[in-house]
């Protein structure tokens, strides 16, 4: 019995290009390019819409003065080793209470003293970020404390629901409480 | 198999009787390190060579980073003149921080945050104290080194896969390095005698030029893939949440420590220059290019710069309301482990001792693009080839046989 092999088309192609099948791998900067500027972008706060953050959560009055709140990203909270699952939030203060805020807190429950007032913002008064960390106990539910701190050492509260702050962790803390 | 591997070889020792099986096994390692990821390989020691040298191209292409001086004996603006001239153009933006390069050609880098909640970093020249312009959204500089760093790729699930893929490569690398200083009998005599024959044939010229790049770059490719091998190390202890700083929880200044203010207005801090003396006096050989303003009511004024080690940073932390130096973080005050760690990024980078280093890094760079390219080639014109025509004839032999039968 006689068999005729000759390398069929495909064969010849793999054997051509198999080795340099690795270029391939350079479409994945390709792709990811505009993801990259819109990061970039949303760090630096560029854009109109994404001023603060990836999500906007609205104008808060804490006592004689107001912020704006924002989820810097709208992912889940991140695992931090030990420190457990935090999440950043940005704010900004608004132009008339820039010279009397001395400093903002920010955690989940409420605050015994200002010593436990939750993370302390960081940055420019127009553009101030804290990494909140996640009890073990929160479910959706909770509230966020937010604690401004005058220059004359006086302390004003408000709160935001969960809820309202940040639809991804909601979901989260939902997920994780089943 | 045998001949072709032999052919394969090109090495100095053709006239040496057939070679150990040992070091056909290395060679087929070394041929095989490489090949299946040559061309991702080359893309990333390519961007990495541009990546290099991308301060330098911003700055032939964008004359509003350069540092131009108004005359030639025209003086450094000092921290606090830096901060009213921008306070003069940008009314009203908050300087984050202050960069300024010692002697150098770069305009400052000043970050500050506008009004309107944006983030900029303006390029500021040092004797004038004029705002020559700002980054844009798309930064050349970043840009190539996310490219090379990690392919552009996101964090997924707070994993970070483009860091892992780029900096695995230092794998291959390592292993083609030693394997090929193995199989290169005597490389030295690319040194002494170098050869490249440009005129004989595309395989005798790869071949050379594989060789000759190879034994030149040596010490380079070794730096390279010890320092890409740590940042792989380093992401691994990272995303196990293993820490080896030996800073401690973040400064804050005591609460004693900032002023109540009946009136509620800010409470008065030092100027610059004030915090330079005090770090002046606590470490006299700092050469201070960074100054980093307090983010919030308890933070730190922030000095550094590099001292006596050329491949570190060192910093003092200056309490803004008293003035008092409340931390300093010196060479000496960091374990031996962080020394390492510190000095792999100028290492890989070459960016510690001034554009002479940038450039040589940039050859070698480029060298070793060319190494993973003429390996490539290398193969793929001979042992390939070769391979492919030991597996018909095999594949030949036993349909001849068939039919036989």
């Amino acid at each position: 019995m006689t068999v005729l092999v000759s390398p069929s088309r495909g064969s010849s192609l793999w054997q051509r290009w198999r080795f340099h099948l690795s270029a391939l791998l350079l479409i994945l900067p390709i792709v990811f390019t505009p993801a990259y500027l819109r990061d970039t972008g949303l760090f630096d706060g560029v854009d109109d819409k994404t001023r603060l953050g990836a999500h906007e959560i609205g104008e808060f009055a804490v006592g004689p003065w107001s912020v704006r709140l924002a989820e810097s990203w709208t992912g889940k909270p991140g695992f931090e080793g030990r420190a457990g699952y935090a999440k950043e939030f940005t704010m900004a203060l608004c132009s008339a209470c820039i010279d009397s805020v001395r400093a903002a807190y920010l955690r989940v429950g409420k605050p015994r003293n200002v010593r436990t007032a939750g993370a302390l913002f960081s940055g420019a008064p127009y553009r101030q970020t804290a990494e909140i960390r996640i009890p073990e106990r929160a479910t959706a539910d909770d509230l966020l404390w937010l604690t401004l701190e005058g220059w004359d050492g006086t302390l004003h509260q408000t709160t935001i629901p969960i809820r309202i702050a940040s639809p991804a962790m909601t979901a989260w803390l939902d997920k994780r409480r089943r | 198999m045998d001949k072709a591997l032999h052919r394969n070889e090109g090495l100095e020792n053709r006239t040496a009787p057939a070679r150990s099986s040992r070091a056909r096994f290395w060679f087929v390692i070394h041929g095989w390190l490489a090949l299946p990821i040559w061309a991702f390989l080359f893309f990333v020691c390519l961007t990495g060579s541009i990546a290099t040298v991308s301060q330098e191209i911003v700055w032939l292409a964008n004359p509003v980073v350069r540092a131009n001086a108004p005359a030639r004996d025209a003086a450094l603006l000092s921290y606090d003149e830096i901060l009213a001239a921008v306070e003069r153009e940008v009314p009203g933006a908050r300087v984050r921080s202050v960069s300024r390069p010692v002697k150098s050609i770069f305009a400052l880098t000043v970050q500050v945050t506008r009004p309107d909640s944006s983030i900029a970093r303006l390029f500021v020249n040092p004797y004038t104290g004029a705002v020559q312009g700002e980054r844009g959204a798309f930064d050349f500089q970043e840009f190539v080194r996310a490219l090379h760093g990690w392919l552009l790729l996101p964090f997924v699930g707070g994993f970070w896969i483009g860091w892992y893929m780029v900096s695995a490569l230092s794998i291959p690398l390592l292993g083609s390095l030693i394997t090929g200083i193995i199989v290169y009998k005597r490389f030295w005599r690319a040194y002494l005698r170098p050869r490249l024959r440009w005129n004989k044939g595309k395989r005798i010229f790869w071949g050379d030029l594989h060789r000759l790049a190879g034994a030149w770059s040596i010490p380079f490719i070794a730096i390279m893939a010890v320092t890409a091998g740590w940042f792989l190390i380093q992401q691994i202890l990272n995303d196990a949440n293993v820490s080896i700083s030996t800073a401690g929880m973040p400064l804050v200044v005591a609460r004693a420590d900032v002023p109540v203010t009946a009136r509620g207005e800010p409470a008065a801090r030092i100027n610059l220059e004030q915090a330079a003396e005090a770090v002046r006096s606590q470490l006299p050989d700092l050469e201070p290019s960074f100054v980093g303003l307090p983010s919030n009511a308890y933070d730190h004024i922030t000095v550094g710069g590099r001292g006596n080690y050329p491949l570190l940073f060192e910093s003092v932390d200056v309490n803004p309301y008293n003035g008092k130096v409340e931390r300093t973080q010196r060479v000496s005050d960091q374990s031996a482990l962080e020394l390492v760690t510190g000095s792999m990024r100028p290492l890989h980078t070459g960016d510690f001792a001034g554009l002479w280093l940038k450039l040589v890094y940039l050859a070698f760079g480029l060298l070793l693009t060319a190494l993973v390219f003429s390996g490539m080639m290398v193969w793929t014109k001979r042992t390939a080839i070769k391979t492919v025509k030991i597996v018909r004839q095999r594949r030949q032999a036993r349909l001849e046989l068939e039919a036989a039968e």
